[in-house]
């Protein structure tokens, strides 16, 4: 009975991690991350938002990259949320867009 | 509490500012000059090692919350050189090590400026609040002249928060098992585009009167505290000021102050008053090759009054700091420093450090040193740097004197860096200001004329950092030898029921070596292990010993875990302390020896959990985990009156395992 349990609960974890959708948005931001300084408010931003799992920065690249739970929050909360720190973002898809 | 606030000195001073020399020199330097050496990494790490020719590390505000650091003296915990004495039940006194030598010969500077001499020394590490530090610079060896000759065996500089940063309006809060409740705050507003100030401040106090081995005499001082300091500057396009005031209130109160305590208990009370401005000026002559022109300096007024029992020591120690200096690169390669100071300390006592009545002494102490510096850097590319420094100064005391100071850094490969200094210092001892706290002791306390203390130091160091995909490997190995010309020599040794600072008669040094590695993994764990050996000697009463209350080597383990987001952060140090050699004992009434011929090593736990949140953390933590106590720091604690009573023989913790918890807002 013991070891049925333990499968179930495996099986019970297992699902609902597998149930979370996990998805990366990509930015660019305006005005520019020059120094570390940038890099860290906007991480010590994000990183107290809800549904954020992750926040990538690459400063030679001008990318931030954010990992989040769709189920608690969305592309364009995450995007938006950018004005709260006086960013303005571009996704780097768009941006890539507009290149071509 | 009484505090006494009387008349704020007034201050001439000002000046250091760096020009970039290679180094990641402390922040409080021209805006901009230091970008070449500006490093954008993923995650900040909380120690790193000097990039200039300095053999050393800085410390940042990372590091300093790894532990509760609640002031500077606590901030080495995680540190593998530098040792935190123990503090000596009586005052309190905790002083660190620096290559297995008392802190007295490390040169202390706040934002480049020397700060906590004389009767300040024993004390000062309690005087600097952990949470107002922004970073700690500490060079090891030989370095810069431009702050003078006195640094031997190193330079421990404090950036405290400026006021130019990031606006903010912090609250600390800390209380521990043994009811240490600490209270911090800083401010800093930006008045206009080129003006800011910042205001620090900080309380505290213990609540429990603590005597954890129940000998009736407390095993460590009830300190209550104040410290404010208030911090200005501004930016121009041409011209830079940096000043400031601040202003400590200091009680400490041990002995017999128990519940128990006899009619006439055996009481020490320290009362400490401490003023001290300070003013920097910048002229910026050409941006493009870091020419300017600083003045610099500082004044300090500080007050002791000090009982050890029916023993008395008083000062009024005033002491006045300036420097001028011209900084300019002559071409890329080749950068000249040149500068002028001007020391003046003095120190009016009143001393009786015997029991018996009568009054006390006056033992006033004055010296005057004006002082020239000229300091080359030579720079090829990034891998090799070269910087000669010589200093001639007259001491209205001791004549002239000239301190040579050497520095190299060569790296033939980009991951390993060696390093090698050779140089000189020197000091002026002020027995009674610095070691008064020896008059706790039974002992009687005995001084001489000494003479000023002088010292070469030698140092060599290799440092390798290997990266391993997104990890960074570390590996350091270092040497340093300290050898001594003249040195006060505090001595427990030579003759019974006597404790003497005498003129070193016979040779002095000390061997260090010390192997540390570093791993800096990209999931967020961090972790260091290191090992040093001290082999230190002085020549006590003719015999070349072992150095007393030395441990004879450290291990050092750290481990920090920072999960994905940062929000969560553990902290784990451990340490073993080596043992060492006793004072020699005597023996006590009842026919027990005063301690043993050496103590045995001792390990040492701490650990640290933090939470971070948008507008606070939370912090909470134990230290000495492994519960390991001094079974008898206070000898004779039963009759403190005797000449065999001694307090101030501490090599290992007083108390026993503490517990701690914290809170942090930044608003």
């Amino acid at each position: 009975m013991r070891r049925k349990i333990i499968v179930f609960a495996a099986l019970a974890t297992a699902l609902a991690v597998q149930a979370k959708d996990i998805r990366k948005v990509t930015v660019t931001t305006e005005p520019q991350m020059h120094c570390a300084n940038c890099e860290k408010k906007i991480k010590n931003f994000f990183k107290f938002e809800k549904g954020i799992k992750k926040i990538e920065t690459d400063i030679p690249q001008q990318h931030v990259t954010i990992t989040y739970d769709a189920d608690k929050t969305t592309e364009q909360t995450i995007i938006d949320s950018f004005s709260k720190i006086e960013y303005q973002v571009r996704k780097v898809e768009d941006e890539k867009n507009d290149k071509r | 509490m009484r505090f006494i606030l009387p008349y704020i000195p007034l201050f001439i001073a000002v000046i250091p500012f760096q020009a970039k020399s290679g180094t990641v020199q402390s922040t409080d330097t021209i805006s901009g000059y230091d970008l070449e050496e500006f490093v954008v990494s993923k995650r900040k790490p909380g120690t790193f090692g000097l990039s200039g020719p300095e053999t050393g590390f800085q410390l940042n505000r990372t590091e300093l919350f790894r532990a509760a650091c609640c002031n500077l003296g606590e901030s080495f915990t995680t540190n593998p050189s530098v040792d935190v004495d123990y503090a000596d039940p009586a005052t309190g006194a905790k002083q660190i090590k620096l290559l297995g030598l008392s802190g007295s010969y490390v040169q202390m500077m706040t934002e480049n400026l020397p700060a906590f001499r004389g009767a300040a020394m024993p004390y000062a590490f309690r005087y600097v609040p952990g949470p107002w530090m922004k970073s700690i610079r500490v060079s090891k060896g030989s370095s810069t002249v431009k702050n003078g000759y006195e640094a031997i065996t190193g330079q421990i500089d404090i950036e405290y928060l400026k006021p130019q940063d990031e606006k903010a309006f912090n609250l600390n809060a800390y209380i521990d098992s043994e009811l240490r409740v600490e209270l911090n705050a800083d401010a800093n507003f930006h008045l206009t585009p080129h003006l800011n100030t910042e205001i620090l401040a900080h309380a505290e106090d213990r609540f429990l009167n603590h005597d954890g081995n129940h000998d009736g005499f407390t095993d460590m001082p009830d300190i209550r505290q104040i410290n404010l300091q208030n911090r200005w500057n501004y930016f121009g396009e041409r011209y830079i000021f940096h000043g400031g005031i601040s202003a400590l209130a200091e009680e400490s109160r041990a002995g017999q102050t128990g519940k128990h305590a006899p009619e006439n208990p055996f009481l020490i009370n320290l009362d400490t008053h401490r003023y001290e401005g300070y003013m920097k000026h910048a002229f910026i002559l050409n941006r493009e090759r870091n020419t300017n022109i600083a003045l610099a300096g500082n004044m300090t007024m500080h007050e002791l009054d000090a009982y050890y029992g029916t023993k008395l020591y008083y000062v009024n120690e005033k002491s006045a700091y300036a420097q001028l200096m011209f900084e300019s690169d002559l071409t890329e390669k080749h950068n000249l420093s040149v500068g002028a100071s001007l020391n003046y300390d003095y120190l009016g006592q009143r001393v009786k450090s015997d029991p018996l009545p009568g009054d006390p002494r006056r033992i006033n102490e004055r010296e005057t040193t004006p002082g020239a510096y000229l300091q080359y850097t030579f720079k090829l590319d990034r891998s090799l740097t070269a910087m000669a420094g010589i200093r001639a100064d007259h001491s209205s005391v001791y004549g002239w004197f000239v301190t040579p100071r050497f520095n190299l850094r060569y790296s033939p490969w980009q991951p390993l860096t060696l390093k090698a200094s050779a140089g000189k210092g020197y000091r002026t001892v002020h027995p009674w200001a610095e070691y008064n706290y020896l008059m706790a002791s039974g002992r009687e306390l005995l001084t001489e004329q000494l003479e000023q203390e002088e010292a070469w130091n030698y140092g060599l160091s290799a440092e390798l950092s290997l990266p391993l995909g997104a990890q960074t490997l570390g590996i350091s190995a270092e040497y340093f030898h300290t050898d001594f010309r003249q040195q006060a020599v505090v001595d427990y040794d030579s003759r019974p029921g006597i404790l003497s600072i005498s003129n070193l008669s016979g040779k002095s040094r000390s061997d260090v070596w010390q192997v540390s590695v570093d791993f800096k993994s990209s999931f967020g764990l961090d972790a260091t292990a290191a090992w040093r050996l001290n082999d230190v000697k002085t020549t006590y009463g003719g015999k070349y010993m072992e150095k007393a209350l030395t441990s004879r080597y450290k291990v050092l383990l750290t481990l920090s875990y920072k999960t994905p987001l940062e929000l969560w952060q553990f902290d784990a140090t451990f340490v073993v302390n080596g043992g060492g050699r006793m004072p020699a004992p005597y023996r006590l009434d009842d026919g027990e020896m005063s301690w043993g011929e050496r103590f045995s090593a001792f390990p040492s736990l701490n650990i640290q959990a933090t939470r971070w949140f948008r507008h606070f953390s939370i912090y909470a933590g134990g230290e000495n985990l492994t519960n390991f106590r001094h079974k008898n720091p206070v000898v004779n604690a039963s009759d403190p009156w005797s000449p065999k009573f001694d307090p101030t023989v501490v090599w290992g913790p007083v108390s026993g395992a503490m517990a701690y918890i914290g809170i942090r807002f930044n608003l």
